[in-house]
Formats: C-alpha cells, structure tokens, sequence
C-alpha cells in the first residue's frame, strides 16, 4: 500500500502570536483563499476556530472592498 | 465618542478631489468634537472585480473617534456623493494610528519603482489620453493611403 506521507498542519496564526487578522493584509489573506476565490476550509489548513472566523470576516471585507475577488470569473 | 475605521473608494476621475473631500469630512468631524487618528491614502488601485463597470479607484482609510451624529453625517455625505462608489464603516476599540500592511506594502512598490513613476507621472493621464487620440487618428490615415 503506498501511503502518503502528510506534513503536520499548524495554525499559523497560534504559532506566530498574531492576535487580530486584519482585512488590509492582503498578503495574509491570499494564502487563505483557493485559486478560484473561496476561503479554505480550516480542517485543510489547520487553522485553529477562533482565527478561522476572524479571518473569514476579514476575507469577506477585502472582498467587500474589491481588494479580493469573490470568485475567479468576475 | 467611539473610535472607527472608515475606508472609501472614490471614482478615479474625481481622483483630484480626494484632498478636498478628505478637508470636508475633517471639519465636519473635528467641528463635531472627533479627531482623525489616522489618514492614509493608498492612491488609485485596480479593483479586483469592476464595479459600476469601473476597473480602478482611487481608495481613502481614515481611523476616526467621533460621536454617532458625526458619523451619521458622514454616512450620508457618503451615500449622496455620487463620486464615492463604495465605503465601509468598521468599529474599533482603539485609534490606531501605525501604518497599514497595504500602505506599507504599497510604499516598497513605490521606492522600487519610484524613478520610473517620476519621470511619467506627471503626464500619465493626458498623455494616455493623447496616445490615443493620435493612435486613431495615424488609423484613420493609414486607412485612407490604403483607399
């Protein structure tokens, strides 16, 4: 049987002592976003409850403000 | 008095009224007893998705502390500038007044490419403006040689 070998997932967020996820950082966001727009599941990214929703709400300000799409056929 | 975060997208040809209206909304915050903790100006950006079939516009943050009745007021001069395409008004907890992760980010693009902005920024619009019209015109008179 070949197994995959699957990298520990952390949350970023816990690591890195970031205690607010703010919608201007732009750079941040894009990692948490697929190719097509959507926000990715935490359960891919291991990101931990409580900065999962922060960062939910602060996708969905930038996408407010056309700082990211809402989806990739605009 | 509560604080807020402010940010607003203005129509790209209204761009050189921002400063002007950036001066109104100040007075009319500050005559209200508010502050401005921060102001940034992050310039003409390109929208990730159109709105109103507009592809770029120019965006203003303001970090404000002001009463409800300020804010209201400056809700309202939002909704009847027909120049202001979207805004959002966020609470805060605190003013915040350190620099923004895209002000900042924008500031690196800018010294790294801050040479080549100078040269041509002064004459970006008309010229572009210009260009075209001479393009259409050297068309047009292409076409006429070929007739």
């Amino acid at each position: 049987m070949a197994r995959f070998f699957r990298r520990k997932k952390y949350c970023r967020f816990t690591a890195e002592g970031i205690t607010e996820i703010d919608y201007k950082d732009l750079n941040l966001l894009k990692a948490y976003v697929s190719e097509s727009g959507k926000i990715v599941p935490s359960r891919i990214t291991g990101t931990k409850a409580k900065y999962q929703r922060q960062l939910a709400t602060a996708i969905k300000r930038a996408r407010f403000l056309a700082l990211l799409p809402y989806t990739d056929q605009h | 008095m509560r604080h807020y975060e402010v940010v607003f997208l203005v129509h790209p040809d209204q761009s050189e009224q921002v400063p002007a209206m950036i001066e109104r909304y100040r007075s009319g915050i500050e005559s209200k007893g508010g502050a401005i903790h921060r102001l940034e100006d992050w310039g003409r950006r390109q929208l990730a998705y159109p709105i109103n079939k507009i592809h770029k516009a120019h965006y203003v943050l303001m970090n404000i502390e002001c009463d409800g009745e300020a804010l209201s007021e400056l809700e309202s001069a939002f909704r009847f500038n027909d120049a202001v395409l979207r805004n959002m008004v966020i609470r805060r907890e605190e003013a915040i007044t350190e620099v923004s992760h895209l002000a900042k980010s924008q500031d690196e693009d800018e010294s790294s490419s801050r040479k080549r902005d100078d040269d041509d920024d002064d004459d970006d619009d008309e010229s572009s403006d210009s260009d075209d019209s001479t393009e259409g015109e050297a068309e047009q008179s292409k076409e006429l040689t070929e007739d």
